[in-house]
């Protein structure tokens, strides 16, 4: 690198002295943005900030050195950066940093606007801004993940602008810029789509058009949070005066589906055929216990055992519901022989062994 | 009913001997406390020598998941008893835990 003249020298002289202003910026920075994207409910990729290197101003300065008069003319000594995962978010946080600094608009640039319709590249939102309080202005990029995947190896390529790379491989950059920019988009669309999605299901859950509902994993916690439940598992809490545990139901999908729950109807009535026989058998099983506290699963588990067992699923099929409960395991078949000979006694099994031989 | 921890490279291990009835709760509270700060790590609640746990430990055990969740850990229950097994199905917690 060229010497820098005296006047660069002096930028530099400067930017020694005033390091640690800029990293106290750099760190104000990132913490309001990271209290603003949690208050907003925004999940990121990455919120990262730096530091000018003095290497890197250096280089600057020897390149276009003549065209600062001070060091707070130069714009991008601080650096931060947001990597979203959609695009609509790089304009949902762009607003937000409009509310939480001021904003030198005559430096920020969208490069995302200054493509030609036929045209692909760079594409990130630069925004320059200021924090009250500070002298130095700092550099907000905004971009996908995406973006920044293309970005950072284009930069790898080793070269700093466009006009450097071969003509060849700026075009085959390019291609893919132009690719990217799709699949952006395509994500984008997808999240909008699964989130009507969601808002459909919750307003057939709603009106109680269950039948209308697949099962799947979507419509399973939309049905769970009007609590179809909740009476069931308070009697069997009842029965010790037990503490509730709410625990994820999750893993009880794969098991209705094993019922031949195809529909949202088809679980509601599954609750509604075996919701007393499950509390028979919490009743038989909890109350020579003193055990006072029940996870919130334990109505469905019941009601998935007794299914299984008034429709002649036997040992076996507990065994099966053990495992996709907890993972196949060599004891799962002691766990079902033991639940099984306590359900013997109950009414539903007793009825349906009458007279009939049982594996 | 005695509790003691052993750590081995990225493994914690806690191996439970005895009765973890109501009595025996709160010095295996105490024991356990390692456990609830334990980072990324892979804990093992080794039941092998257990005989019985009562809703006391039921808790412990409990809270030591709830932690684990938090710091990024992952708790696995091994060797429980045939009577512990069904005690876990009985309160419906036998989808919570990886049990082996």
């Amino acid at each position: 690198m060229e010497a820098l003249d005296l006047h660069c020298q002096f930028i530099l002289d400067e930017y020694r002295e005033v390091l640690p202003t800029l990293e106290q910026l750099k760190e104000k920075v990132l913490q309001t943005l990271r209290e603003a994207l949690d208050r907003n409910g925004l999940i990121v990729t990455a919120v990262e900030g730096r530091v000018k290197t003095e290497e890197s101003l250096a280089g600057k300065l020897a390149l276009k050195g003549a065209k600062y008069a001070t060091l707070s003319d130069i714009t991008d000594l601080v650096g931060a950066r947001i990597v979203t995962f959609y695009t609509d978010d790089v304009d949902r946080i762009a607003s937000m940093a409009e509310q939480l600094f001021e904003i030198d608009w005559d430096n920020s640039v969208d490069k995302r606007m200054l493509h030609q319709l036929d045209s692909f590249g760079y594409n990130s939102l630069h925004y320059i801004c200021r924090v009250p309080g500070f002298d130095f202005r700092f550099e907000l990029q905004l971009r996908t993940t995406l973006q920044h995947a293309w970005a950072a190896i284009n930069h790898d390529t080793g070269y700093k602008s466009g006009i450097e790379i071969p003509r060849e491989y700026m075009r085959r950059m390019n291609r893919l810029a132009g690719l990217l920019e799709m699949a952006d988009d395509e994500f984008s669309r997808i999240r909008t789509e699964i989130t009507d999605y969601r808002r459909r299901v919750q307003k057939l859950v709603q009106n109680g058009k269950l039948d209308d509902v697949l099962l799947d994993g979507d419509t399973f916690r939309s049905y769970l949070q009007a609590k179809p439940l909740e009476t069931l598992n308070k009697r069997i809490a009842a029965i010790n005066q037990a503490e509730i545990m709410e625990t994820s139901l999750i893993r009880y999908l794969r098991v209705l589906k094993a019922l031949q729950c195809n529909t949202l109807g088809d679980v509601s009535r599954l609750i509604k055929k075996y919701e007393e026989d499950a509390y028979l058998l919490a009743r038989h099983q909890l109350g020579n216990t003193d055990l006072d506290i029940v996870s919130s699963a334990v109505g469905l588990q019941n009601i998935c055992i007794v299914c299984i067992l008034s429709s002649g699923g036997g040992k076996i099929g507990l065994e099966r519901l053990f495992d996709a409960l907890n993972g196949h395991n060599p004891h799962n078949a002691e766990l079902a022989e033991l639940t099984y000979q306590q359900a013997m006694n109950l009414p539903f099994l007793k009825n349906l062994n009458y007279g009939t031989k049982t594996d | 009913m005695t509790t003691t921890i052993q750590q081995s490279g990225n493994q914690m291990i806690a191996l439970f001997s005895g009765r973890l009835d109501t009595a025996a709760a709160i010095p295996t509270a105490e024991a356990v406390k390692p456990l609830m700060e334990a980072e990324n790590k892979e804990i093992i609640l080794d039941c092998s020598q257990l005989e019985y746990i009562s809703s006391s430990g039921l808790r412990i055990f409990l809270s030591i998941r709830k932690e684990a969740a938090t710091l990024g850990s992952k708790v696995i229950v091994r060797s429980i008893n045939a009577d512990i097994r069904q005690v876990f199905v009985m309160t419906g917690f036998i989808s919570l835990f990886e049990i082996q």
